[in-house]
Parts: structure tokens; sequence; C-alpha cells
């Protein structure tokens, strides 16, 4: 095992956290930005993979293998498990909500859509209506 | 005392999530008012055995090991809940606020099938349960439970702000929740455990360790993001803003703080042996915590929406619970154990009276609600009480908890913390107390500066009577004036010192006395500012608005509803927390 692919791994989760951190920051559809957030979930299924590896050992079933074989981390892989189903379910939750957004504001473009700025309507001009109507 | 059987520490977890499943089974079937009764037992039930439990727990931590997996010749192998005294009162405060939450919402989820009281359910087992654990994959695993609970519930209603809202808080979120993974996995291939204990014996064993730190990084990120901290606290004000009330009361009273207790927890006890980890953590938790509290008060100043002015107060409370952990002391993490249940109460009354309004007068906008509360002056008397309360009014659980980190801040000599903290609760309070007489007592005029907060149309369910939505926010109320002091200065030291695993101390510091009275002054004085501005000379109002006006303008395009922004703010306030770590 040289340094290099010893490393390789967790360069590899930097740099997808990096990239779809990216993707979230200037997406400008709200697929393509729960894409962008299964890019950086990809990032921790890599590192904890990578962590849990062990070079010349077998997966940690010992079927048809006598036990002491060497194996690598069955842990890790129970996370990697829990985070593909917390991550199904997130990505399942967001979609709904991407579509229900999309039906009442017709539009997946986050500019468009903000918290508390509704419809293009601005606070200001929402006080001044009220403050008129008063 | 007799022995509690440990056997029955699962319980408070297994209550709600049993109830929650049975209603799932039968939510088309159930009549009308049975899923408000049954969520209501089954939050009370919660309560009292974690209460009971917390009392069995004086003795020393009760700890149940799922399977009966026992560590063995110290490897831990298995996944355990360990209930310390301060756990187990956290979580009896957190299932009454449930309870009084679900009676508070009474009936304003009709036909849903009970759907709103199986989410609120589950979100209350998450919640205990990640005060239990003492496994650092179980604490993540209820961290991801209370977060899916908590983005359906934001998005309830369905409505275009509070989709945005949802999302903006789920995308965020779930960054957080990436990142705490990752962490895990990096301290988990360092110590070779994921047991709190066990990780504490390995870092300790260690000496300074790049992987440990870079796992703190991630962990205490997480947990940041979760309670509010600058610079990840954009979500907070666009998801408490836009859910529907009841579910405020509980995001606001527990969810954050509880991002705040899971990092006491971790880092007191899990990375309580890594001494880089312990010399970064007072600069760093003071520093976050004390621009927080003043951010989170100067925003909430500046807004017209209540419930979002109610957000940012929380925002700047958390920055003060946070202040109180970077004392890094007993005094100090006990001082913000006591803060979480009174902010919590406190807390929780104030996003009631902005549901009672909502109910009743249809709007939730300040400027628009001048002098239509005078009709239900009850709600008002409250609303002023909360807000005297929360600026830090000497009296009650919030003040005994202010008074405590005050008093470890004072100790330590972080002069500069202590001012922020007192700063922050006098803005809030300013906030709740100009909104308050603006609505009910119809004071002030033109809407000025505030104007240019954001803030949008809604309306909730006006099918109750006021007394049953009034009832739970008062006795909250209540709970914060009426519990006895002597009661929890008799039992914090001892519950404190076992929380943190350290030797028992016997008494705890308290702060300057006149610092709550000043805090009171300022905020009555910034209340009165906002109201009266009109009839104030004009050497007084122009410098403040002058000063105001540009760095309000910047610090609301900052808070700009985009995720973009801030999943780019994310990025900045990770690197910060891995550079103060890293120079430590």
């Amino acid at each position: 095992m040289s340094a290099v692919t010893s490393v390789l791994p967790y360069g590899v989760a930097a740099w997808l956290f990096g990239i779809g951190l990216y993707g979230i920051a200037t997406s400008r559809n709200f697929i393509h930005l729960v894409g962008c957030l299964g890019v950086c979930q990809s990032a921790t299924y890599v590192l904890l993979l990578g962590l849990g590896y062990r070079w010349g050992s077998i997966a940690p079933i010992f079927y048809d293998h006598p036990p002491g074989t060497p194996a690598v981390d069955p842990v890790m892989q129970a996370l990697v498990l829990t985070d593909i189903v917390v991550g199904a379910t997130l990505t399942a939750l967001l979609l709904v909500l991407t579509i229900q957004a999309y039906k009442r504001g017709g539009s997946l473009d986050p500019e468009k859509l903000r918290p508390m700025r509704a419809g293009g309507k601005s606070g200001r001009d929402a006080g001044s209506g009220r403050v008129r109507d008063a | 005392m007799t022995a509690f059987p440990a056997a029955l520490l699962p319980l408070p977890v297994a209550v709600p999530l049993v109830v929650c499943a049975a209603m799932l089974a039968t939510a088309h079937v159930l009549p009308g008012r049975l899923p408000d009764i049954l969520a209501t037992l089954a939050a009370l039930t919660v309560a009292v055995l974690c209460g009971v439990i917390a009392t069995h727990a004086a003795d020393g931590p009760l700890v149940y090991w799922f399977g009966g997996w026992e560590p063995r010749d110290g490897v831990h192998l298995g996944i355990g809940f360990s209930v310390d005294e301060a756990s187990g009162w956290v979580a009896a405060f957190i299932g009454l606020l449930y309870a009084l939450t679900f009676v508070f919402a009474w009936g304003f989820f009709d036909r849903t099938h009970g759907h709103f009281h199986i989410l609120m359910l589950l979100f209350l087992a998450a919640m205990v349960g990640f005060c239990f654990t003492r496994d650092m994959f179980n604490l993540f695993v209820w961290f991801e439970v209370m977060s899916v609970a908590a983005f359906a519930l934001t998005a309830y209603h369905l409505a275009e702000s509070s989709l945005a809202g949802a999302i903006n808080f789920t995308v965020v979120n779930s960054l957080a929740g990436f990142l705490m993974l990752g962490g895990i996995g990096l301290i988990y291939a360092q110590t070779g455990t994921l047991d709190f204990e066990g990780i504490a014996a390995a870092v300790a064993r260690g000496g300074r360790d790049p992987v440990v730190a870079g796992a703190f990084c991630l962990v205490a990120a997480a947990l940041m993001i979760k309670g509010a901290i600058v610079p990840f606290q954009f979500w907070l004000a666009d998801a408490h803003a836009v859910a529907p009330s009841p579910v405020s009361v509980i995001f606001s009273g527990s969810m954050v703080s509880l991002g705040l207790f899971g990092l006491a927890k971790v880092s007191a006890v899990a990375f309580g042996g890594s001494d880089q980890v312990q010399h970064a953590l007072p600069g760093l938790l003071i520093g976050l915590g004390s621009f927080t509290a003043l951010l989170g008060g100067w925003m909430a100043l500046l807004q017209r929406h209540l419930k979002r002015l109610l957000a940012f107060s929380t925002i700047s409370h958390a920055g003060i619970m946070l202040t109180g952990l970077g004392a890094l002391s007993v005094d100090g993490t006990g001082g913000m154990l006591v803060y979480v249940v009174g902010h919590g109460l406190v807390k929780g009354a104030l996003f009631m009276i902005a549901g009672i309004l909502l109910a009743t007068q249809a709007s939730i906008d300040e400027i628009a609600l001048r002098g239509l509360g005078r009709g239900i002056w009850p709600a008002g008397i409250a609303m002023a009480l909360a807000g005297l309360l929360l600026c830090g009014l000497p009296l009650g659980v919030l003040d005994q908890g202010t008074r405590l980190v005050q008093g470890a801040l004072w100790q330590q000599g972080y002069g500069v913390a202590l001012a922020a903290g007192a700063i922050g609760a006098a803005l809030t309070g300013a906030a709740v107390l100009r909104a308050a007489g603006r609505i009910f007592l119809g004071l002030g005029s033109d809407p000025g500066d505030e104007a240019g907060a954001p803030s949008a149309d809604e309306r909730e369910k006006a099918n109750r009577p006021l007394w049953l939505m009034l009832a739970p926010c008062c006795l909250l109320l209540a709970l914060d004036i009426g519990l006895p002091a002597a009661l929890i200065e008799h039992a914090l030291p001892r519950a404190a010192s076992a929380f943190m695993h350290r030797p028992t101390v016997h008494a705890l510091a308290e702060g300057p006395g006149w610092l709550p009275w000043a805090s009171v002054a300022a905020a009555l004085a910034g209340a009165g500012f906002g109201l009266f501005r009109r009839h104030l000379p004009a050497f007084v109002v122009r410098p403040v608005s002058a000063t105001q006006s540009a760095p309000t303008r910047v610090l609301e395009m900052l808070h700009s509803g985009l995720i973009g922004d801030y999943a780019a703010w994310l990025a900045v306030g990770v690197a910060a927390i891995a550079a103060v770590l890293a120079i430590a």
C-alpha cells in the first residue's frame, strides 16, 4: 500500500463534499440542488468505507470462511447502510417538497421561491399597503 | 431510595413510538379528539417517567445496555443509554412542553387523521433518545429522526413560504447530518469505539491528534447548526417563522437548545480528555456565542413579523447558552442547563401567544396588528410578562440560569461575553415588549425602519376558545416563575457535576445582582424608543437612525432566504472552527 492510495479516499471524500457544496451554493434549480446534496452525501459514504477498509481482507461475512479471517470493519458498513437509509428519506422528502413548491410557485428556481417573500411581494410593499388601508 | 430497574430506561422513548405506531395504524378510524387525548397522555407519561428516572439518577447515572451487550474487558461493542440527573430532568421538561403543546394545539389539526400527532410523537421520542444516549452513532440516529420529523412538520401548511422555509431547513440540516456522520466515522476509526466513555478513555490516552480534532470539528459544527449559532443560524428564522405555531413552540423551546445540550455532552464527556479540543473550546464557544447573542438580538429588533422576531430572539438566547458552555466549568454548564429549561418555558409561551394572535386576529404582522389585541388583553399581560422574563427580570428559572451563566463568565473574567449576553437579552426583550405595546396597547405610529423587514400574510384556524390556548401558555410562565429556586440550587451542583463527569462541587457562583436589572432597564428603554420615537427630540433619534440603517440593510441582505448563500456561510463556519482547532 503506497502513501498515495491510503490518502486517496479522504481526498476523494473532501473533493466530493466540496464540489457538492459548490453545487448547492450556485444551483438555480431545486432538482439539481437535491442532486448536489446527494453528491455531498456520497462524500460520507466514501469517507466511511475508506476508514473501515483493511487491505487484503474479505467482506465481513464468514459463511464460507473460518472465523478469524481478516475482514473489513463491519461497524463502518453498518454506518454506511444507515446513512443510505437516511439519504433515501431525505431525498424523497426534499423531492416531495420541491413538487409541492413547484405546484404553488410555478418555479423551481430558489431565487424565485424565498420564505417570507412569497409571490414576489416584499415586506415593504405589504407594509405600505397596510398602512394605506388604515 | 430503592434501586430503579435500569431495564425501564428505554420506556420514555418506547412509549411515544408505540403510541405513534398504533395511531398510524388506526388513524382513519380514530374518532375526533382521540388523537389529541392520546398524544397528550403519551407526552405526560414521558414527562413523569423521565422525572422518576431523574430522581433515581441522583445517586449516580443509570445505565442500560440494549440486548445485554455490556462492555467486556474495556471493549464497548453494545449501544447504551446512560441517564444522569441533568439529562433526565431536561427530558422530563421536554415531555411536559410537548404535553402543553398538544393541549395548545387541541383540535387545531382537524381532519388530518392524527398525522400531526404522529410526527410530533416521533419528534418527542427522538428528543428523549438524544438526551439519554451514550453512543455517538445512536446520537446521530436520534439527530436524524429529530430532523426528519421537524422537516415534515415545518412544511405542514404546504403554503409557498412554508415550503421554501422547509427546503432551506432540510438542506442545511442534512448537511449538518453528513458532517456529523463524517466526524463520527473519524473518531471511530481513531478510537475503535462509539461509546462516549470508550471514546473518552481512548482520546485521553492518545494525546494531540489531528484526526480527533477533525472529528470534533465536524461533530461540533453539526450540533452548532442545530443550535443555530452564527454563521449557521440562517435556516432558523426561515423555518420557525413559517412552521405552524405549535411546532414553533417545540422548535424554539427544545430543539435548538438540544443541539447545544448535545454539544455540551460531547465536549465534556467524549472529547473531555483531548487537550487540543479543550484549549480551543473557550475561545471558540465564547466568541461565537457572544457574536450570536448580539446579532440575534439586533435582528429581532428589526422584525415586524412576530414569529420571525421570536425566531431571532431564540438565536440570541442560543448564543447566551453557548457562552455559558464556553466557560467550561460546572457553573457555566449547570447554568446553561437551567437556562435551557427556563428559556424553553418562556419562549414556548411566547410562540403560543403568536399562535393566539394568528388564530384570533388572523395576522402575525406587528404593524398590521397595532391596537388589535385590546380584545384579548389577558394574552397581552402574558406577553409583557414573558418579554420581561426574556430580558432578565430577576424572577424564576430563566433568571436563575442567567445568573449562573453570568457567574461563570464573571469568575473567569470573560467581560465581553458577559456584556454581549446582557445586551443580547435586552435587545430581544425590547423587541418583544415593543411588539406587545404596539399590539395590545396600540402604541407607536409610523412603522419607520421596521417596514423593511420581511413579512407575509398568514392565518391559522380560529376554532378554539381563547382560554384553551391561553391556559398552557400561562402554565408555562407559571412554571418558570413558580419553580422553587431552592430546589434547583440544591440539586444543580451535583447534577451538573455528574453531567460533566467532574468531581462534585458544592455551590455554584452567581453573577452580579445588578446585571439583570440593567438588561431590563435597557430593554424597556429600547422598547420605549421603538414606540415613541415620534415624540423624541431629533438629536436623540437622528444619530440612532443614522448608525442603524446601513448595517441593518446589510444584515437583511445576508438573511436572503437563498439556500445557496446559506451553504456558502456553512462552509465558512466549518473552516473557521477547523482553523481555531488547528491553532490550539
